[in-house]
Order: C-alpha cells, then structure tokens, then sequence
C-alpha cells in the first residue's frame, strides 16, 4: 500500500475507530504536535454527527433529551460512518441502530419515531412534482381498474404498533399535546403515519382506517381498482376530496405511475 | 469584487433586499455545494431564487479531492448535475481528503483533512482534479487548507505544491488568507521564533499570481492550544493586512467573506465584503496614481 493511503488510512482510524487506538495511529505518521489537531477533528465529527442528525431527527432529539441525543450521534457516527460526502444522507441507519440499542430497549416506540422522521427528512428533498389536476377528470371517464393514482414527492408510510404520528407531532407541532401522545401510548394505541410533500412542506398525519394499505398499494403501482380493493375500510369519496386539497394527490393517470416515489416501512 | 455566503438564515433577508431598492452591492453570492445535491426541494429552488439575483459560486466540501481512494462518481455526478442546473460562475473544493477504507468499507469523513506535500499527494491529487474538471468541462479552483496535522513525508512546501497542481492541470487556485494566517499561528504555538505575518507573506509571494481565481476571508478562533478556522467572527486585523498584501500581489481577485458559524446579521456580512472592496479599490486607485 502506497504511503499516502497508509497516512489516510491511519487518519480515518483514528477518528472512527477506538480512541484509545487513535494515538499510535498518527504517531507513525505525522509530526509536531498531532495529538492536539487529531483532538480538533475528533471533535469537529462529533458536532457535526450532532448537527446532522438534530436536523433530521428534531423529535427524537427532544425526546432523547441533549446529553442523550449526543451520546446516540455519536455512537451513530463510529459504528456507521458516512460513505457519501453529503451529510443530508446521513442518518438512514439511525432507525435499525434505535432498534438495536440495548440502553433504549425501555423506550421501543424511539425507532419508529426515527423511521417517520427519516421518511419525512428525505420528503423535503425529493424531486419536484407539480399537481396535474385536469387529470382528476379521468375518474369520470375511466374504470378504476385503468387509472393509477400519482401520489406527492417523498410519500411514504411508516406502520407502528405506537402512535407513531402522534408523538412526532405532537413535538414538531404541539398536536396533538405532549400529554394527549402520552396517553395515547399508555392506552396502546396504534398508528400507521403518513408521510408526503405539500408543496416544498414535508407533512405527516396518522393514516385512515384502510389508507395505509391503500397507500402503500398505490406506491407499488397498483391500479386504484386493485388499491381500493385492499384498502378495506377507506371511504374514498371524502379520501379523494382530502388527499387533492391537502397536496397529497397530485393526479390520475392511465399509466403506472412510478414506483420510486415513496417507500413503505413495516 | 466581493461576494458573501449565503447560509439558510439570511436566504430570505438576502432574496427580499434584492428585490428592492437597497439591493446590497454583491458580486457573488457563495454556497455550499452538497447542500444542494437534492433531487428537489425548499433549498434548491431557493438558490435558484438567489440565481436570479446574484450570479452563484458553488464552494465544495465533500470532493475530497486529495483522497488516495480516488473521487466518489456518485458525488461528482450530483456535483455535475448541479452545475448544470446552476450554471455557476466558480466552482471550487479543497486540497484536502475525506475518503479511504475504514472497517472494510470506503467511508467519507466529512472534514477537510489534510494531506501531505510529496509526490505521491500531488500525483493524486492532480488526476483527481483532472478528473472532476473533464466531467464538469470547466476548470475549478483548489483551496489550500487549515491543517492541525502535518504529515511526516512532505517533499516541498504547501505553495510550491498547489503551483504544481495549477500547472498540471490547469486548475486555479483559491486563496484563503485566514487559512494561511491560522496555520501560521499555529506553527508558532510549537516554535516561538515563527513570524505569523512574515511567513504569510512568504507564503502569498510563493504563489504564481496567474492561478489565482478566488480568495476568501474569515475570522478564526484561539482556543489557547490551537487556533481553529471557524468561520465565526469578524476577519481581524492581520488578516486584513495579508489581504492587502496579496492584493498587490495577484491584483483584483474576487474574494468571498466566509462565515459559517454563530452568524451575525446580514448586514455585517455586508460590511465586512464592503471593506473588502475599498480595500481592493484603494489599492487599485493607489496603483493607478503611481
């Protein structure tokens, strides 16, 4: 190996790998005082690991508390470390690391919380899609089984045996309250949340009763004859009416629509 | 000649005063350019808001373009795609790497870290520029960095290696003065006889004045032990002066005042790139009269 790589390499371990290994890493190849900058770099990951993910996950911050949070950001940032150089991207592991973390165990409704707020970060930034409403038209002139529904940018649904819509809301929006969410959770309640773009507006609401699978059918480019079919209890009248007003339905069309416009999570 | 950054808080401020009479005096407004990789959104149809107004630099920090493990063709492809959408009038990163294996995978650090000056750092750091320059079909400026750790191994001096950088691959070259001027004080907090100034201007003499494209300007941080380019304050005097210095030097550089942390109202920003502009005119006027 090249001395350059080994010198990068050395580097790289010594800020994500074990602290107490970092030293005689750089020892070897560098000179001066290193400890103090390698202490600057160490420092500079782990505010930025706190940053990044305190601007994608805002409600788990708060919950976690700040001491909590920095100490899950950077647990976060040596056991995965970024592999791409734009920090929006980030976080997508915190979900399955919440879940896999033995001191949060108590708390299991934390990683769902994290899937609805990783859903609604990689909303904001997804690719723009403007409503073609004319196209509702379609639902006149056409039967179900040859229409497909062209949901917002970034829609996706998080299914959670907690009120996982709720308590995120309740801490981004203060609605419901916070003691509202509580008693929810206590009471067992459950929530599937819905999660799309209204406008540049990344929004979330617990799903209806049906709208979850009816959504998610929709995402994997089902026909609305064959969503409506799974969907069950959804009224689709009144859904129709919502989803146009609230941005969620862009428009209809008599092709699949693409697949890559949402995700599903179980 | 001078442009300011543009960060989220003063997005709206800055798009409304352009708007209006008092439209601020700007020649550029400087972004970061991973901020803007999404596919959509508030962000990226705000810069193109700012587009309209001021014509935009795209300032990387995630090429890592100093990297033995080469340039991520992911990033570049986001970072072409965005030119594209941009147009922008620069396009600049660091001398500086972030990518390599760690754990079996190839990870990105997200930091500027420093790189070595011998061969084998310029070999890779030349291909990698080239690189990048052929996929976007534009030349872009290299900025020299703040390092807080200097490797064993380095065959030439810092100028002499971002000259051979510029000759090699026809890249211009970004000139940070705070940068120069913090690893300078850095330098003397382990060998008292060092001149900060002195060897700042060392420093800006070594650099041929035909490479330079930008120059940047920032305040800095002294935590005792070590000086930390924090972008976070008012650019200090000394700064100021090695500003002057290398203004006589290069001539009129488009120079950007940086400022990413704890920051102030807008219209510090403002007065701090107004200065900037006396400072550039003065010494112009001056040249002229003589």
């Amino acid at each position: 190996m090249s001395l350059l790589a080994l010198q990068q390499q050395a580097l790289l371990a010594a800020l994500f790998g074990a602290p107490q290994d970092a030293s005689k890493l750089i020892a070897a190849y560098a000179h001066g005082d290193w400890a103090r900058g390698l202490k600057a770099y160490q420092g500079n990951g782990h505010a930025l690991a706190q940053r990044s993910l305190q601007g994608a996950f805002p409600a788990l911050a708060q919950l976690l508390g700040e001491e909590s949070f920095e100490a899950l950001a950077c647990a976060l940032w040596h056991a995965q470390p970024p592999r791409r150089g734009d920090m929006a991207l980030w976080g997508e592991a915190l979900p399955a690391f919440v879940a896999a973390s033995a001191q949060l165990a108590d708390e299991p409704y934390l990683a769902d919380v994290a899937r609805v707020e990783w859903a609604l970060h990689r909303a904001a930034s997804a690719a723009d899609v403007g409503p073609e409403l004319a196209t509702l038209a379609l639902l006149t002139t056409h039967p179900p089984a040859q229409l497909f529904l062209r949901l917002a940018p970034g829609t996706a649904v998080v299914a959670s045996a907690y009120p996982v819509a709720s308590i995120v809301t309740a801490h981004l929006e203060a609605n419901p309250t916070l003691e509202e969410a509580g008693r929810r959770l206590r009471a067992g309640q459950s929530e599937a949340a819905l999660v799309w773009r209204q406008g540049f507006k990344p929004r979330l609401r617990a799903a209806l009763p049906g709208e979850a699978v009816f959504v998610a059918a929709l995402l994997s480019g089902a026909s609305l004859a064959a969503a409506l079919d799974q969907a069950g209890p959804l009224d689709f009248p009144p859904w129709l009416g919502q989803a146009v007003h609230s941005g969620l339905l862009l428009a209809v069309t008599t092709a699949p629509a693409a697949t890559a416009t949402g995700d599903t999570h179980e | 000649m001078a442009g300011i950054g543009w960060r989220h808080p003063h997005y709206g401020e800055l798009l409304e005063r352009a708007a209006s009479p008092q439209r601020p005096a700007l020649d550029f407004i400087e972004v970061h350019s991973e901020n803007f990789f999404a596919e959509g959104g508030a962000a990226l149809a705000m810069l193109a808001r700012g587009r309209a107004h001021y014509p935009v630099s795209l300032h990387g920090v995630g090429l890592a373009l100093g990297s033995a493990a080469g340039v991520d063709a992911w990033h570049l492809e986001q970072l072409a795609r965005l030119v594209q959408r941009m147009e922008p009038l620069r396009v600049s990163d660091h001398a500086c790497f972030a990518r390599g294996a760690f754990g079996g995978q190839t990870i990105h650090a997200a930091d500027l870290l420093p790189i070595p000056f011998h061969r084998e750092a310029l070999d890779v750091l030349a291909a990698n520029v080239q690189r990048v320059q052929d996929r976007l079909k534009r030349s872009i400026a290299v900025e020299n960095l703040s390092a807080y750790i200097a490797w064993n191994g380095s065959e030439m001096a810092e100028p002499e290696f971002l000259a051979s950088l510029a000759s090699r691959t026809g890249c211009g070259l970004l000139v940070d003065v705070n940068n120069i001027y913090v690893n300078a004080l850095n330098a003397r907090l382990q060998d008292a006889a060092v001149d900060p100034l002195a060897s700042c201007r060392d420093w800006l003499d070594a650099i041929p004045a035909a490479a330079v494209a930008e120059i940047h300007l920032a305040g800095h941080k002294d935590c005792g032990d070590i000086v930390i380019d924090d972008h976070g304050s008012r650019v200090i005097a000394p700064v100021w002066a090695l500003y002057r210095h290398a203004l006589a030097r290069f001539g009129p550089v488009p120079t950007l005042i940086e400022w990413d942390t704890e920051l102030p109202a807008l219209d510090v920003l403002l007065d701090e790139a107004a200065q900037a502009d006396r400072m550039a005119r003065t010494l112009a006027e001056w040249e002229a009269a003589t």
